[in-house]
């Protein structure tokens, strides 16, 4: 069976003990961890080489998670299908809405837990459970 | 430590820089007189007499040399000028502009480096500033002469066409060419001081931004996209991005380097 | 017929004044109200101008300007009239304010003690970023105060992102008791343990 290649993740957060901890749980379960932390270095990320998923926080000096995916999906196929994961503090209807507005796939309230994370990590880059 | 320069500059410190890192903790803090290492980083934190200037030097090769960073030279002759063009009018020049300029080598680089590779240097008017806060700098500048450091990038043909031998091991740069960039003293912080420049096609402006504090670095990235014309481009120093200094332009992606473009749209969008 | 309006070129009309500038805001272009927005600061009372005007703006770039002068306004009066804008619904608005807010370093800090007891979690959640601008004992003290009566663990998680910065050894007591507090909460855990070997190094 032909070997598949590594699922890349990028992990958006300004927090770095956020992105420890993802970065922690997504190698684990074998993704290759890129980081940002913010929505304007993401987008240079993204735009330099293209990832499987992002994980996008909502508030984020600059660029929050929202503008920022908003930009992404503006952007030319194949990038602006990129699957988007926004984890943010808010449990409230706001963020889940501007969430679906600006284009998230999935939405994970803070704090997720490593076993949630790698588990919508590899369903939304299409890796079998 | 690392985090805090990757927050502050973007610089990423590898497992592989260690050793660099750690001699240079070592130098600054007998520089400061820092007890320890504590009191260096909390010193480092507040950017104390500016001291992420002092301690990112090290590791960005400060010194100015022609056809430094010359990628960006690369970006400009195969794409943005082509995109620039497409936009001007007839009879109207392209301005490009390098602040700060420090001792010339980049506005001369910049010259040069159109009159050696850019196809269509001779179909357009080219109006190239160079400016810088130091006046000590920009009288140097416009004297145009430099030592064999300064000329390293540039290959001999180059250095006889363009450089007249002065001294042993300095050059002159020929008058056409010293005469044909403008020099000014300019504080990118002081808009009244940015404004008078006009609009320009191209600004470099590598290695300052970074070490402005959060307000001067808001301003000076608003008075920069003043001085851009719509879809004009701004490049930064090779390990600086505009993810740490400002929200106002918009990413492009090019095949020999990331730039930033004020939108097409003027204001808009 | 239509009243044709000549747009004066901004660059070279009379120094603008609060009047100008709120008509500007009102019914200018996006041009225009850049212009506005960048000379704004300097003319006294137009910090509540600016916050009305930022309300209704749709430009992220006219915003962004509007932001910058109310951080170089740099007054108690501009701090309040962008704290609101850190409890706004809309993400860009929490993030331009608290990017002003953090260009505004002494001007905010009187203000941080009490953002950080805020019936709003999330506003204490941002609040934890700006201390870090403070005098290291000064931030840790309010960031262990804090953390000693926190109940919500991703302000906590803040907290503890910042102490792992600029904590010293004092910071370790009340991180372990918010450790036992939060043993469910797996990345607070993670955090407190990351913290603290940081600062125990």
């Amino acid at each position: 069976m032909a070997e598949k290649p590594t699922k890349r993740v990028l992990v958006i957060d300004d927090a770095s003990l956020v992105r420890r901890y993802y970065r922690d749980a997504l190698e684990h379960a074998g993704f290759h961890v890129e980081e940002a932390l913010n929505g304007l270095e993401a987008l240079e990320k993204v735009m330099t080489a293209p990832v499987d998923l992002m994980i996008i926080d909502v508030n984020m000096p600059q660029m929050d998670g929202f503008t920022f995916l908003q930009a992404v999906r503006r952007q030319e196929l194949p990038l602006s299908a990129t699957p988007a994961l926004v984890t943010s503090t808010e449990s409230g209807p706001q963020d889940f809405a501007a969430a679906c507005a600006a284009g998230a796939n999935f939405y994970l309230v803070k704090p997720v837990s490593r076993e949630q994370l790698a588990e919508y990590a590899a369903m939304l880059c299409g890796v079998p459970a | 430590m690392s985090e805090f320069l990757y927050r502050r500059t973007g610089m990423v410190f590898t497992e592989a820089k260690r050793f660099y890192v750690e001699r240079r903790v070592v130098e600054r803090m007998n520089a400061t007189a820092s007890g320890s290492f504590a009191s260096y980083f909390a010193w480092l934190r507040s950017d104390a007499q500016g001291e992420v200037e002092h301690f990112v030097n090290a590791f960005t090769v400060n010194e100015t040399y022609f056809y430094r960073e010359d990628y960006q030279l690369s970006c400009l002759t195969n794409e943005l000028l082509a995109e620039r063009l497409r936009v001007k009018k007839p009879g109207e020049a392209i301005r490009i502009w390098s602040v700060p300029c420090s001792t010339g080598e980049e506005p001369y680089s910049i010259a040069i480096w159109l009159l050696e590779n850019w196809p269509k240097v001779d179909e357009y008017e080219i109006e190239i500033v160079g400016s810088d806060i130091d006046t000590g700098v920009l009288e140097q500048a416009r004297g145009g002469v430099y030592g064999k450091r300064a000329l390293m990038r540039l290959l001999p043909p180059v250095i006889e066409k363009y450089f007249a031998p002065v001294q042993d091991e300095t050059w002159k740069i020929l008058d056409d060419l010293r005469q044909s960039v403008r020099f000014t003293r300019v504080n990118i912080v002081d808009p009244e001081e940015t404004r008078p420049h006009g609009q320009f096609d191209v600004i470099f402006c590598r290695n300052v931004l970074i070490y402005f504090d959060d307000a001067s670095r808001r301003i000076a990235a608003e008075n920069l996209y003043e001085n851009l014309a719509p879809g004009g481009f701004i490049c930064l120093g090779h390990t600086e991005s505009m993810s740490r200094i400002s929200p106002l332009f918009e990413v492009r992606r090019f095949a020999d380097a990331i730039v930033y473009q004020r939108p097409v749209e003027g204001v808009n969008g | 017929m239509p009243l044709i309006r000549k747009t004066p070129d901004p660059l070279s009309a009379a120094p603008p004044d609060l009047a100008s500038v709120a008509t500007a805001f009102a019914h200018g272009t996006p041009e225009e109200r850049w212009v506005a927005a960048r000379s704004a600061h300097d003319i006294p009372g137009s910090a509540r101008i600016l916050a009305e005007a930022l309300i209704r703006e749709r430009n992220p770039r006219v915003r962004e300007a509007m932001f910058t002068s109310l951080a170089c306004i740099a007054t108690a009066e501009s701090v309040e009239m962008i704290l609101p804008f850190l409890r706004s619904d809309e993400a860009h608005f929490r993030t331009g304010a608290l990017d002003a807010l953090r260009a505004m370093k002494g001007t905010v800090s009187p203000y941080l003690p009490q953002l950080l007891e805020d019936g709003d979690a999330d506003v204490r959640l941002l609040a934890c970023e700006l201390v870090r601008n403070l005098p290291d004992d000064e931030a840790a003290r309010l960031l262990c105060a804090l953390l000693e009566a926190e109940r919500e663990p991703n302000v906590c998680a803040a907290a503890v992102e910042v102490l792992a910065e600029i904590g010293s050894a004092d910071a370790l007591q009340v991180l372990a008791r918010c450790e036992e507090r939060f043993s469910s909460t797996p990345f607070l855990l993670f955090s407190i343990k990351v913290a603290a070997d940081r600062i125990r190094s």
